[in-house]
């Protein structure tokens, strides 16, 4: 690493005016991505010397990739780009480009993986093998921040499969037959449609010359990408970003620990096939106008069939497994209809679904911890005894649904007004129909859950740290919805980068 | 800093729900002097600011979303109505709500309600009205939630009705935003034909479902049983009805350019009637206090949607002067229902009787609201009935024939209604007057009602007929007793028509509360009623079972789509491998005729 950084500078101090502030962006570009990766093998070790201190270095391991993310801000909004560029052959360039979209896909994951991080010091104490759990959720993260930055194909691969073993590994956290089965499932279904999109990648390869994609999208302006190409994208996306056909190992997954389901379910690993999506389809491909209305209808499915499956199941995590499918949905359905305000909308969505999926993982895990159980039909009045849980649940729940003065609301609309903007009135209503629904399967938990006759008398309140995660996302989504034009004044200079000529 | 002052009405009441929040179970005193000095505050700036043009603006969210402020004749006048009943209706909560341990909720989420009343009002952009309006959702469902154990359910039905109306208004608002490229109300202005009248269609239910009409209604009658009593006079019976009519008429007479002869108007008209003639059916026959007074709220709302669906001036003044007007009595009435259910224990008629004697003031202001609902002169709900029926005559007799039996049937109702609770015997414990705090709001708003009716060109001149403008006037003014003395003639018929027909049921049926038996009873109308009572016509009840039966279809795919990752891949796999296994058996000969079929087709392919 060390030495990618000398020839990279070596490379390009030649070039570059203010060559501190160059150099120090590199760093912390790089710092981004290889603290959590590398550090993640320090975990283990770091136990020896002290539990606390190895929570501590996990923690703080993302925190830099947050505040490293949060620095890189301001050199992007004034316009500039940061590139690490290192030349391999074969086409196989380790590039890291960081503009607005990456930035704020980063700081937007690596806001969400900090606070689940924080709340799994309360969480996961009462388990075995936590030397594994950091170990594998720091590297998952690194990862993420891996795929976020990457201007390769071919890393972009590379980091997609380190995400994949690590979620195989801490979706089968609890050893049982049944949850290792559930980690295969997933694994299986993530890897295949990886390796089918690796597939559509040489494809490109082979059509530009180039796995980078500042080259293809220069040579592709010319002539579209293929339609097989990309089929077998989409495979990879969608099955990454658990949209229909490939979407049953979400809730299949629900069996980890609850930390890990808000990780990989809502706030990251689910993500990464829509981030790709915007990064491929949006900025750097140019495909058949046909795909912006596919695509749309793949995802309207998707959000329909998941949102009717979360009225049936009676299984919380399960529940709002599915309600992340459907919610996904949206997020492809700004991205995909690929109007101004959709994919400003879908980016935002990213964020706030991020946040408020995430507090509902986690106020779950709470409500599973105290009670030993996941069905709904046995839970009730836990509002009596677990107040700022339901509060926070109930709080991100309106996000999720989309209710101001919550962030989703502004996310929500942005998306629904974006399938207007394109004129497909059909796919608006379709939506909106999923959005209803949506609102309907969240009370059904919530009321299930918290309201109505107690059934636990003993239930109480979580650890301190894990009640200040959920209260925290909470209170977080209520902000963005109330502090609005932040956001969204980000999103807004990114959505003119990614469509503009920058 | 110098916080514009058209800030105030929005951050006020959001910041005293702050510090009522912050200041914990202990201090109750506390609570409920912020609450009431706040909307003091409130309303001393609403009316500071009363029919001035200003205007406040500053970037939001982007793309069109600008948090700009407008403040008009119109959205004053309505922000004032809002602050009045706010301070009213707090004011009968710290003695109605003083035994209740919700009390504190209840104050934040009725502070909230006034400021998100107050900012959807005074919206210049569509979005930040929306934002403003759709947030309603949440106190909403908190003020009916704290009502009781089970009340999560109505909430959640309330929540879902008006959450669905939302999002149509928010489709409503994409479809117009992209239409008019611009989310600024005051200058939107489209046509109403293609997708210009799918916009109408989607806004106007957002507009009539946080009013009430029908077929968004069907929570109104629950929540009456299941929430606050205070919740009831201030949102449904007035804050839903004012914000709503207001965005009714916006979105009619500024955004959309339509007239009396578009499909607009007869499509308002026949919501409007349908909704007065259901829901007064269903008001006839309730024995519950609460519950028949919720169905009245529901049921005039038909009124002003009729009149301002009618499109002439007559109508679309008497439409908000009857919005105006229903709000006061409305919420007086339950205010009436609150003083009986806290001193006598109970709203259900059958247990209630001779109260007028106990409470004479509560008697009284009854009476005068009563008379009110019914349009009885010279109350204020004559004035706004008449100008509606005008209209409503004007544009076709059905529409006028649809409102007189509406007000029929609300006389009988209301006949009813006094004659169960407030004659006949009592029975049960004695009952005392209602305390000062709670008489004090119905005292005001009846002699408003009075006022209103008597000197009705108060209203009209310096409040409703400004906010119309010349233009949409003609020059007419609408104040003073009304000019038709036939319609008069009819009105005064009908009401002693209702008090016949309750003579008639009371000693045909010998009990006051089935004084309307006879039609209850009636051949056809007793089964659709016996409908009705089973919720078949609910159309939350009908939606559930439509959504229930798609869920469990969506459930069927889902577990197909799950079997072939499940069972199909595993078999085939299995099958695959375990056929492949197969061929290696380990017998020297298999192995050898592998070998030699194998050579023979490498050869022939290189060959050919």
């Amino acid at each position: 690493m060390i030495k990618i950084i000398r020839r990279s500078i070596q490379l390009r101090s030649g070039e570059c005016e203010g060559g501190w502030t160059w150099f120090m962006e590199n760093i912390i570009l790089l710092s981004i991505i290889f603290v959590p990766v590398a550090g993640a093998f320090l975990l283990p070790v770091l136990k020896n010397a002290s539990r606390t201190l190895r929570n501590g270095a996990a923690l703080s391991m993302v925190l830099i990739s947050l505040a490293g993310s949060c620095m890189l801000a301001p050199h992007v909004l004034a316009g500039n780009k940061i590139t690490v560029f290192k030349a391999f052959p074969l086409g196989l360039n380790f590039v890291l480009t960081a503009d607005l979209l990456a930035v704020f896909m980063a700081i937007a994951s690596s806001l969400v993986g900090a606070i689940i991080v924080l709340y799994s010091f309360g969480y996961i104490s009462h388990y075995k093998n936590q030397n594994e759990y950091y170990f594998l959720v720091v590297l998952f993260l690194g990862s993420m921040m891996g795929i976020i930055f990457s201007a390769n194909l071919i890393f972009i691969y590379l980091f997609w499969e380190m995400t994949a073993i690590a979620s195989w590994r801490l979706i089968g956290f609890f050893r049982t037959t049944r949850d290792v089965l559930r980690a295969d499932k997933a694994f299986l279904v993530t890897v295949f449609g990886a390796l089918v999109m690796l597939i559509g990648f040489i494809m490109i390869y082979q059509s530009t010359g180039s796995f980078d994609l500042a080259s293809i999208k220069e040579s592709c302006k010319t002539n579209p990408i293929s339609n097989i190409a990309v089929i077998l994208i989409l495979f990879g996306i969608l099955s990454k970003s658990a949209t229909l056909p490939f979407h049953t190992w979400l809730p299949d997954a629900g069996v980890a620990p609850s930390p890990v389901t808000a990780l990989l379910h809502a706030a990251v690993l689910v993500k990464i096939g829509v981030y790709v999506f915007a990064r491929l389809f949006i900025v750097t491909f140019t495909i058949l106008p046909v795909w912006h209305v596919v695509m749309p209808w793949i995802a309207a499915l998707s959000a329909l069939v998941s949102a009717g499956a979360a009225l049936v199941e009676t299984d919380m995590k399960r529940i709002i497994a599915y309600s992340t499918i459907s919610q996904i949905a949206f997020i492809f359905l700004g991205f995909a209809v690929g109007t101004e305000i959709g994919i400003a909308g879908a980016l935002l969505y990213i964020l706030m679904h991020g946040i408020a999926k995430g507090g509902l993982f986690l106020c779950a895990g709470i409500v599973e911890q105290n009670t030993k159980t996941k069905n709904i039909t046995e839970l009730g009045g836990l509002i009596a005894t677990m107040p700022i849980t339901a509060v926070s649940f109930l709080f991100c729940a309106f996000s999720v649904m989309g209710i101001p003065p919550f962030g989703g609301f502004f996310s929500k609309y942005m998306v629904i007004s974006g399938a207007a903007d394109s004129g497909q009135i059909l796919l608006m209503v379709t939506f909106l129909a999923g959005a209803i629904l949506t609102i309907l399967y969240l009370f059904r938990l919530f009321n299930k859950i918290f309201l109505g006759p107690r059934v636990f008398a003993g239930a109480k309140e979580g650890s301190r740290v894990m009640v200040f995660s959920v209260a925290l996302l909470a209170a977080i989504s209520l902000a963005a919805g109330i502090y609005i034009y932040y956001p969204s004044s980000f999103v807004q200079s990114a959505v003119k980068q990614m469509l503009g000529a920058g | 800093m110098m916080i514009d002052i058209m800030l105030l009405p929005i951050l006020i009441p959001v910041t005293a729900a702050i510090v009522v929040f912050l200041a914990g179970e202990k201090i109750r005193w506390a609570k409920e002097i912020v609450s009431l000095a706040a909307l003091l505050a409130n309303l001393f700036i609403a009316i500071k600011i009363f029919g001035q043009n200003l205007s406040f603006s500053v970037p939001w969210a982007g793309f069109g979303m600008e948090f700009v402020l407008r403040n008009y004749h119109f959205s004053s006048f309505i922000i004032s109505a809002v602050a009045v009943f706010g301070v009213l209706i707090t004011l009968y909560s710290t003695a109605s709500l003083r035994d209740k341990g919700y009390a504190g909720r209840f104050y934040i989420f009725l502070l909230i309600s006034v400021a998100f009343a107050n900012g959807a009002v005074l919206a210049d952009n569509l979005i930040l009205m929306l934002f403003f309006w759709e947030g309603l959702l949440i106190t909403l469902f908190g003020m009916i939630a704290i009502g009781g154990l089970r009340a999560y359910r109505t909430a959640t039905k309330a929540f879902v009705i008006v959450g669905l109306s939302d999002l149509c208004m928010m489709a409503g608002m994409a479809i117009a935003g992209k239409l008019a490229g611009t989310f600024t109300i005051s200058q939107i202005s489209l046509p109403l034909s293609g997708l210009g009248g799918l916009a109408f269609i989607f806004l106007i239910i957002g507009a009539m479902a946080k009013a009430g009409s029908m077929p968004f209604h069907s929570w109104i009658p629950d929540a009456a049983i299941d929430a606050p009593l205070p919740f009831m006079a201030i949102l449904p019976a007035a804050l839903e009805k004012l914000l709503g009519i207001y965005f009714l008429a916006r979105i009619s007479l500024d955004m959309f350019k339509a007239g009396p002869g578009s499909w607009a108007s007869m499509l308002l008209m026949i919501i409007g009637a349908v909704t007065i003639i259901f829901a007064v059916m269903m008001a006839l026959i309730q024995k519950d206090y609460k519950k028949l007074l919720s169905y009245h709220a529901i049921s005039q709302v038909g009124y002003m949607i009729l009149g301002i669906g009618t499109f002439v001036p007559a109508g679309i003044v008497g439409g908000l002067f009857h919005m105006i007007n229903h709000a006061m009595y409305k919420s007086c009435l339950f205010l009436t229902g609150g003083s009986v259910e806290k001193q006598a224990g109970t709203t259900n008629l059958e247990k209630l009787g001779g109260l007028a004697y106990k409470m004479p003031v509560t008697f009284i202001c009854f009476i005068i609201a009563a008379a009110s609902i019914s349009g009885v002169p010279p109350f204020n709900g004559f004035f706004s009935k008449e100008l509606v029926y005008d209209g409503a005559l004007e544009r076709g007799w059905i529409f006028y024939a649809a409102a007189v039996l509406g007000s029929f049937l609300t006389a009988a109702s209301f006949l009813k209604l006094g004659h169960a609770a407030y004659f006949g015997k009592r029975n049960g414990a004695p009952v005392k007057e209602a305390p000062i705090a709670m008489l004090v709001p119905m005292i005001v708003i009846a002699a408003a009602c009075i006022l209103f009716g008597v000197w009705n060109y108060l209203p009209l001149k310096y409040l409703i007929q400004p906010i119309l403008g010349a233009r949409i006037l003609e020059g007419h003014n609408f104040y003073g007793f009304p000019t038709n003395a036939m319609l008069v003639i009819v009105t005064i018929a009908v009401i002693l028509l209702a008090i016949i027909n309750h003579i008639y049921g009371v000693k045909r049926s010998g009990s006051a509360l089935k004084a309307a038996d006879h039609i209850h009873y009636a051949p056809v109308l007793s089964i659709i009623y016996e409908k009705a009572s089973k919720r078949h016509f609910d159309p939350y009840h009908i939606g559930r079972k439509i959504v229930g039966l798609f869920s469990r279809s969506m459930w069927a795919i889902d577990k197909a789509i799950d079997w072939i990752y499940n069972d199909a891949a595993p078999y085939l796999a299995y099958a695959v491998t375990g056929g492949i296994r197969r061929l290696h058996d380990g017998s020297y000969n298999t192995y050898i005729i592998w070998s030699l079929a194998g050579t023979i087709l490498v050869i022939t392919i290189l060959v050919r």
